[in-house]
């Protein structure tokens, strides 16, 4: 693997200090070459991150990323940037936990620093059923190696001290999953280090460029029209966020989803108190400190489909309400700013991944409100898929003919057990 | 300390009270201001010049807007962190504290970082600490370390939050001349209006004006005061949602710290005046380099003086009035740079503040005070939050509203420039065609649609004034205060590649401080334009969005509103110390001590658990056994009367959606049950199916659940204790067998019904009471099986009993995956019929052999019990089944489970392993069945001769009782128990559940109906009853006494044959409440988001809405001149919006009243 | 919060409603193929822009309604009950199948 054009260090930060030197782009701006091996659509951390793989680990470099906005500014932008492989199916444990391996070595990987804080992520149960999923979840993850337990409020409070363990509350906290791998990281970082790395690799990334059609011909994809021209190419790869559907409608190939919005916030900052994430599926929360001190919230999706990302206000008001059952002592701290971003939901609350009726059509859609932590691992067995031509054993399960063959993946399970 | 040094005398226009001195500290030392001051004006006056620290490099800041979007003064007051000090008024003992400075404000360790400064430009941290990895988070800890902010509590503090629901036509967002214009005008039509202001008075940049200015402000508060308009001062409009759905938060009341209320406007006019742009230049930070607005405001509304020797540099009027307004109080105006004519300021240079001033081409002034004018920012946040994007104006140097949606209208300095008059005709003219707009829908009727949009067109356009286009000047300087983000630094990251606005924001964090951008945007844009060699037009600008200022996370969740449901029979458990289960909103008592030995006593003698939570749903009609064909798995054409049946439904999917009983008491006439977190969801899976898919079938569905207080009497006793309190029922197996289900009277409760059936797995009594007998029938049980050893027991026990007899637990012992024969449920399925809901799911998998399947297991060593969720495993790690249910049987003395295992383990007798916890594994074997405990179900049949021999009990008389809480003085009037006090206070909630309520359903249009009320109405009968049209054919007849047979006679009588007519009695389904008094709507707009105002909800309005959360029936029945509401609910949640109809009423002083006439 | 404009009971916020799904027909379970059955169950049309709908007006008239629904503006542009079924009808109405098409699972971090 050759490296990146220059290398970021403190050496080097010292050094630009002083002289005042400029830096050289991140990554550099293109015409539209008229074909390529692979066309990838979507410049979020997917897209960027099947672009990368295929370069580094296949050699393949002529891909282009083509992203209608500015890279990173759809889900890879929008998301609560938790990192976590605590999932209950095997095949999802296995997939999420080679994602936070890669997570782990990325910042040395790419030389940038994506700031992956693994402070620990705690989802707190808050009745008998839940307490269950969490110990089938923490049986199940720590057959496949990960970290992954059942505590009790005592340790709960030990860990994150802000937490209300108290029975007072309406929905007295029984116990946790505790997951010490689990984290956030800097999401922009991981767009903008992905982005900068398959540049220099010789990845073509073309922003403010919109497909507005796929080629098929006999049943094969041709390429990609875009609003700057076309693209020939015998492979083209769906990784939108949101906007899935209608892309892969542009191919013919109509998906199992529903776009949801899924709305966040963010705090004023204060000085850290919070050590870990915090999760309540009970109450409907996530939250976490950032570094700079801004609390940072999310909470299931909107209650029906929708493409706005206005946000709403009973989002924030639940969001409140929860937080503060919580913890209590949090009523003061004020919200600076919310904001959505769309979530492809499917029936099993998978992703789909892989081959289509058509042929050189791929997709990696359908993440829902796992996608972020995903995008490592899902970039790097697409591109596989892409090179060698066969779908990688890590992702055989979330193949979209399951849908018609009737075998959904598990983790609905979960999700049905432990709402 | 010396005070006021800075403190001006008299101003014409100034909001302090200098008779009310208010004492706080400031770091730790005693502080003075006056009534009035803001944080920030009281220390300025104190001669205070330095603030805070910027959040990055440390470097001391002064006051640039001494306003509301201040960055300067963010400080901490008492446990509140982040409070906008220039715009929060001192309070006499508030301890104030600066914030991201330690160990003080003057002498900050971390400003060391200004002289690393340079090394730390945007965005450096991800270019360093990435080697070696194992060092990141020791790194990490220091980076956390400059986390800027207050300090978050480490306990709830003393403070409360509310929240109300408003509706009004035109809702005004902006006190100054032209929002008040607006509201004026728009009230003078008749709308009914909203004014809102982020000030404690209305006037906006006319209160720090000249005498002229402070005139018309008068001239416009008075009229104000005189019209008919809501005015919400000290209050932001912080959002504008789809559906013009508007977030206030209010400050400065009396009952709380702050409110939010929640606003639906018809239309929304925009007018928040203008933000001020700081120029950007090099030292623009320094303490003493001010914004014109900032001294103006400081000058005329705080009486400060905000320096001794001032440079202004000015691009417009505004600037120039500062510059009077600075000579005019005695500040020594040494040089005015005026942009108009090529005028620029180079740079500023101070140590820890202002020293002196460089302008361009000329000389360097000393001075303490650098005042600058050059240009504004339109805060469109609220027009973006409803769609529009700013249009820049290259001309006038600023952005101006785009195209708005219809029902969102912007006036007044936003919009575009004038005189004072023009902008208040302009104002005006914005009102009246926000009010126009709602001419249609005055009618408040439900139905009644909006007139057409006019636009925007007949409003005459404001000019739009040429101003310089000033944004940065020669050198380099701070464009985000917040972030401490520089030009320099902006250039720098466009060269490096991120190059669009949203990139360099995103990189470099400008804009995103907790200014929000309302400082920061235009000179962001126009800096990064530059970089990339474009213009401020094509750039664009960053979408702002909500809120459009800080909202507490308080006031976002007001009074939490978590709705709580309990049984009749709470009390007891509550007296019995019962530990308590939360399951969903019930509250239900797990166990009372022992479960082990609860359990036992079920299988030696008696036991009685309290199941009222179960769903239940009357079903009454011809096409009931077709419809139960349809969701359930198996058949139901030949169900007698008298008997029952466990019932599966699938969802179409094939997978288990929930199980139950469902008994045939009549020929049309059907009870079922449903678990208990299903209850809900299986009610609307039916009506879904008959409202889109089987309309043609004649079913009425009424949901029961707590209309009934529900027991299981379980127990080789039960029979001989239930033959003590039922005597018109014969209890023997042959005429009572299991399975059946018979109409009872319970403990001289007249109405119950009963079904055996055998969840425990033992001779076992469902009984189903009306609820406000519930604890009357409990309690005369305990009572009468005292000597057959009766005991309660709790969920918990019934865990053990269900998992000895292998009874599975949708949801438990299925997941959301698992199809009905996975769940070793083939005996339930019948293919054979037509069609039910997820029937070819069923017959694919049936097909197939490859799905895991419920078994009982057991472990071999019978005194390990595998905790639930233990995983099967075969090799190392290869899952192939998991436990899913599993507890120590008190019965057999063993540890006992349920579980799934794959396909080729199932066979009994199969040794398997299961892996606990720990990472033991243990083998256990798979059961033939999955019931431990008596699998041929002798026990539960007890088919046994009995010679039903009965020693009779007397029982206690019934009275009936609310489940709402009697207060004292009380008594038992008509045979139920109620408060008799009489209340004289003006506002009185008072518990009517004793009220008959009879539920009435019949085709929507006909007799019936016409006899009734139409729907949304409620009109009094002639017997004195109040028929209310709560739905589509469907009323609720309040009334003195609930004769069922009599009303359904009555109306079999007017309906023609075809048409279903169904009549139940509600009155123990449903609580009761009667709120009255002129502040009732008020009380109730905290709760409820109906508008309530007398011309959308008059007098004899009755509908179904939320009400704190819970589905509630209300009719707007007004007494003897007084407003007063009837509010009916599920019979469970009576107490818990009794609580909240009290709490919302606190601050109206509410009483409670007794049952009365 | 939007509105809808329920015809039994006049405007009242989406919370009192619940969200069903897009309408779609249920096929002839005696006859779909695995394909046409799962298609039902799964496939969505998922459009930006107007959609018809099934919804619940759970805390009112307790009504399925037909709901014609812009997906990006979130305006509605009519609304009806789900009247019965007319068999000669090319777009007769029909339910969602199954457990509601649910808004994700609640936890999703």
């Amino acid at each position: 693997m050759s490296p990146p054009r220059t290398r970021y260090s403190a050496l080097a930060l010292v050094r630009r200090g002083l002289t005042t030197t400029p830096w050289p782009r991140v990554w550099r701006s293109h015409e539209i070459a008229p074909t390529a091996d692979v066309v990838i659509i979507g410049g979020g951390v997917h897209g960027l991150a099947t672009a990368y793989y295929l370069a580094v680990n296949h050699g393949i470099t002529d891909v282009a990323v083509v992203e209608k906005g500015y890279i990173g500014g759809g889900g890879s932008g929008r998301n609560t940037a938790i990192i976590r492989s605590n999932y209950l199916t095997p095949e999802g444990v296995a997939f999420y936990d080679r994602s936070v391996k890669l997570y782990e070595r990325l910042a040395a990987e790419l030389n940038f620093n994506v700031m992956f804080s693994q402070r620990g992520h705690m989802t707190l149960a808050h009745n008998d059923s839940s307490l269950r999923t969490m110990r089938w979840r923490a049986e199940v993850n720590k057959l496949q190696g990960v970290d992954s337990e059942v505590i009790d409020p005592a340790e709960v409070k030990r860990i994150a001290p802000p937490l209300d363990v108290s029975n007072a509350t309406r929905y007295p906290i029984l116990g946790a999953l505790y997951h010490p791998p689990g984290g956030i990281v800097r999401h922009d970082a991981v767009v903008w280090g992905y982005a900068r790395a398959a540049d220099a690799r010789g990845v073509r990334i073309h922003q403010q460029t919109e497909v507005t059609g796929i080629d098929v011909v006999g049943g094969a994809v041709r390429g990609v029209t875009t609003t700057r021209g076309d693209i020939a190419a015998p492979t083209v790869v769906n990784c939108t966020a949101g906007w899935s559907t209608l892309v892969s409608d542009m191919a013919g190939v109509r998906l199992p989803v529903s776009t949801f919005p899924l709305q966040a916030a963010v705090t004023e900052p204060v000085r850290p108190f919070l050590p870990t994430v915090i999760v309540s599926g009970t109450l409907h929360v996530y939250v976490s400190q950032t570094d700079r001190g801004e609390l940072v919230f999310g909470a299931s999706v909107d209650p029906f489909t929708s493409y706005s990302t206005r946000g709403s206000l009973d989002f924030t008001e639940g969001l409140a309400a929860h937080v503060l059952q919580l913890m209590p002592q949090l009523s003061q701290l004020r919200v600076l700013r919310q904001w959505a971003g769309l979530c492809d939901m499917t029936p099993d609350f998978s992703p789909i991944m892989g081959v289509t009726p058509v042929q050189g059509f791929l997709v990696d859609v359908g993440w829902g409100t796992y996608g972020f932590k995903a995008g490592p691992v899902a970039g790097e067995a697409m591109a596989q898929l892409i090179a060698v031509g066969k779908t990688p054993e890590l992702i055989a399960g979330f193949d979209l003919a399951r849908f018609t063959d009737g075998r959904l993946v598990g983790e609905k399970g979960a999700a049905a057990v432990g709402h | 300390m010396t005070h006021d040094v800075m403190r001006l005398s008299a101003q014409p226009g100034e909001v302090i009270d200098r008779a009310r001195h208010v004492r706080f500290t400031w770091n730790g030392a005693p502080r003075r201001g006056f009534e009035g001051d803001t944080i920030a004006s009281a220390l300025a006056a104190d001669g205070v010049r330095v603030f805070s620290r910027s959040f990055k490099y440390h470097r001391p800041r002064g006051l640039l807007t001494a306003g509301f979007h201040e960055p300067g003064c963010m400080v901490q007051v008492d446990e509140e962190p982040n409070v906008r000090g220039a715009h929060r008024r001192v309070r006499d003992g508030m301890v104030v504290c600066a914030q991201n400075a330690w160990p003080s404000l003057r002498f900050d360790v971390k400003a060391a970082n200004q002289l690393v400064g340079r090394f730390l430009t945007s965005g450096f941290y991800y270019k360093t600490f990435m080697a070696p990895p194992q060092l990141w988070p020791a790194y990490e800890r220091v980076l956390r370390r400059f986390a800027a902010g207050g300090v978050a509590p480490t306990t709830p503090p003393d403070v409360t939050y509310d929240q109300r629901f408003a509706h009004t036509d035109v809702l005004v967002a902006g006190g100054g001349p032209a929002g008040m214009a607006a509201a004026l005008a728009a009230a003078d039509t008749g709308a009914r209006v909203m004014l809102v202001d982020e000030e404690p008075a209305l006037g906006g940049h006319l209160r720090w004006g000249g005498a002229a200015q402070l005139a018309v402000v008068h001239e416009l508060r008075n009229a104000i005061a005189a019209a008919d308009i809501e005015v919400l001062t000290d209050a932001v409009v912080t959002g504008r949602y789809d559906g013009n759905w508007i977030a206030v938060l209010q400050r400065g009341l009396p009952h709380v710290t702050e409110r939010l209320v929640k606003v639906r406007t018809r239309s929304l006019v925009v007018a928040p005046g203008l933000v001020e742009r700081p120029y950007v230049f090099a030292g623009n930070d320094l303490p003493g380099v001010m914004l014109s607005t900032g001294v103006r405001r400081l000058v005329n509304l705080y009486a400060v003086r905000p320096g001794t020797a001032a440079v202004v540099f000015t691009a417009n009027a505004d600037g120039d009035a500062a510059a009077e307004d600075l000579a005019r109080v005695g500040v020594d105006v040494r040089h005015v740079v005026d942009a108009r004519s090529g005028g620029d300021i180079v740079r500023a240079r101070g140590r820890g503040g202002l020293q002196a001033v460089e302008c361009a081409g000329g000389p360097t002034i000393e001075c303490d005070l650098l005042v600058t004018a050059t240009g504004w920012t339109a805060p469109t946040s609220l027009l973006n939050m409803a769609g529009a994007r700013p249009v820049y104006h290259p001309e006038a140097a600023r952005f101006l509203p785009g195209t708005l949606p219809d029902d969102v209208l912007a006036t007044g300095g936003i919009a575009g420039d004038g005189s004072l008059e023009q902008i208040v005709d302009h104002g005006r003219e914005t009102g009246r065609a926000a009010a126009r707009r709602l001419a249609g829908s005055r009618a408040g009727t439900a139905n009644a649609e909006a007139a057409a949009p006019e636009g925007n067109a007949q409003i005459p356009a404001l000019q739009v004034q040429r101003h310089p286009a000033l944004f940065k000047g020669t050198t380099d300087g701070f464009v985000d205060y917040s972030e401490d983000v520089t030009s320099k630094e902006l250039v720098g990251a466009v060269a490096e590649g991120y190059d669009s606005i949203e990139l360099a924001k995103r990189y470099t964090t400008a804009t995103m401080g907790p200014v929000q951008g309302k400082l920061e945007t235009v000179n962001t844009v126009a800096v990064v334009a530059e970089a990339t060699g474009s213009d401020v037009e094509r750039t664009g600008t960053t979408v702002w969005r909500p809120p459009y200022a800080p909202v507490s996370l308080g006031a976002l969740a007001g009074r939490i509103h978590e709705p709580v449901r309990r049984s009749p029979m709470h009390s007891w458990h509550a007296d019995q110390g019962a530990a308590p289960l939360i399951a969903g909103a019930w509250i239900r008592p797990d166990h009372y001590g022992d479960p082990p030995a609860e359990a036992r006593n079920v299988r030696d003698a008696v036991g009685i658990i309290d199941v009222t939570p179960l769903g239940k749903l009357d079903l009454r009609g011809p096409h009931v056994p077709e419809l139960l064909n349809q969701v359930y798995v198996n058949k139901w054409s030949k169900l007698a009367v008298g008997s029952v049946r466990y019932g599966v439904m699938c969802a179409e999917d094939g997978v288990v959606l929930d199980d139950g009983v469902t008994g045939r008491l009549d020929t049309d006439h059907y009870i079922m049950t449903t678990t208990s977190s299903g209850a809900l969801g299986v009610w609307e899976w039916i009506e879904n199916w008959l409202q889109t898919e089987r309309p043609g079938w004649q079913v009425h569905v009424t949901p029961v659940t707590t209309a009934y207080a529900s027991m299981n009497v379980a127990g080789p006793r039960s029979r001989e204790l239930l033959a003590r309190v039922v005597d018109d029922v014969a209890l023997d197996p042959a005429r009572f067998g299991y399975m059946r289900v018979r109409a009872a009277t319970v403990a001289g409760v007249a109405g119950c019904f009963m079904w055996r059936i055998g969840f425990t797995g033992e001779l076992s009594y469902e009984i189903h009471v009306p609820s406000g007998y519930g604890l009357h029938v409990w309690t005369s049980l305990l009572a009468a099986g005292r000597d057959l050893g009766i005991r309660a027991f709790g969920v918990e026990a019934q865990r053990i009993l269900r998992l000895e007899k292998g009874h599975a637990i949708v949801g438990q012992d299925t997941d959301g995956l698992t199809q009905a024969y996975g769940a070793d449920l083939a005996w339930a399925i019948k293919l054979d019929k037509d069609d039910f809901a997820g029937k070819p799911e069923l017959v694919w998998q049936r097909a197939r052999d490859d799905y895991e399947r419920l078994v009982g297991l057991q472990p071999v060593d019978a005194a390990v019990v595998p905790p639930e969720a233990s995983q099967i495993v075969e090799g190392t790690s290869t899952i192939v089944g998991r436990i899913t249910s599993s507890r120590m049987s008190p019965t057999l003395g063993r540890s006992i489970c349920l579980g799934y295992v794959a396909p080729h383990l199932a066979t009994p007798g199969t040794r398997v392993t299961v892996l606990l916890p720990g990472g033991v594994r243990i083998p256990a074997r798979v059961m033939p069945e999955l019931a431990h405990v008596d699998p041929g179900g002798l026990r539960l049949r007890a088919e046994h001769p009995w010679d039903g021999a009965t020693r009779a009990v007397p029982s206690a008389p019934a009275i009936a009782r609310s489940p709402i809480p009697v207060t004292e003085p009380a008594g038992v009037v008509d045979g139920w128990y109620v408060g008799t006090h009489r209340s004289p206070s003006p506002l009185r909630l008072s518990d009517r559940t004793a009220m008959g309520k009879t539920w009435i359903r019949a085709p929507r249009e006909g007799a019936i109906a016409a006899t009734l009320s139409p729907r949304g109405r409620a009109v009094r009968m002639a017997d004195g009853s109040l028929a209310c049209g709560f739905g589509p054919g469907e009323w609720m007849v309040l009334g003195p006494s609930a004769d069922v047979q009599q009303t359904l006679d009555r109306l079999r009588e007017l309906a023609t044959e075809s048409e279903l007519v169904t009549v139940i009695d509600q009155t123990h389904g449903r609580a009761l409440l009667r709120l009255t008094g002129d502040d009732a709507a008020l009380v109730l707009s905290k709760i409820c988001a109906i508008d309530l105002h007398p011309r959308a909800t008059p007098d004899a309005t009755a509908l179904r809405t939320q009400v704190a959360g819970v589905t509630t029936d209300l009719v707007r029945d007004d007494h003897g001149g007084e407003a007063s509401y009837l509010l009916g609910c599920e019979w469970s949640s009576g107490q818990y919006l009794f609580d909240e109809v009290l709490a919302a009423g606190a601050e109206f002083d509410i009483a409670v009243d007794g049952f009365g006439p | 919060m939007i509105e809808l404009h329920c015809p039994n009971c006049g405007r009242r916020n989406v919370s009192e409603f619940r969200y069903v799904g897009e309408r779609h027909i249920r096929p002839d379970p005696d006859v779909a193929d695995p394909t046409t059955w799962r298609s039902y169950l799964y496939l969505r049309d998922n459009p930006a822009g107007w959609t018809d709908e099934t919804w619940l007006h759970r805390a009112g008239c307790r009504r399925y309604l037909v709901v014609e629904r812009h997906t990006v503006s979130n305006e509605i542009r009519s609304i009806r009950e789900a009247m019965p079924v007319v068999a000669s009808e090319a777009d007769a109405p029909h339910a969602q199948p199954g457990r509601a098409q649910s808004g994700g699972s609640g936890e999703s971090a």
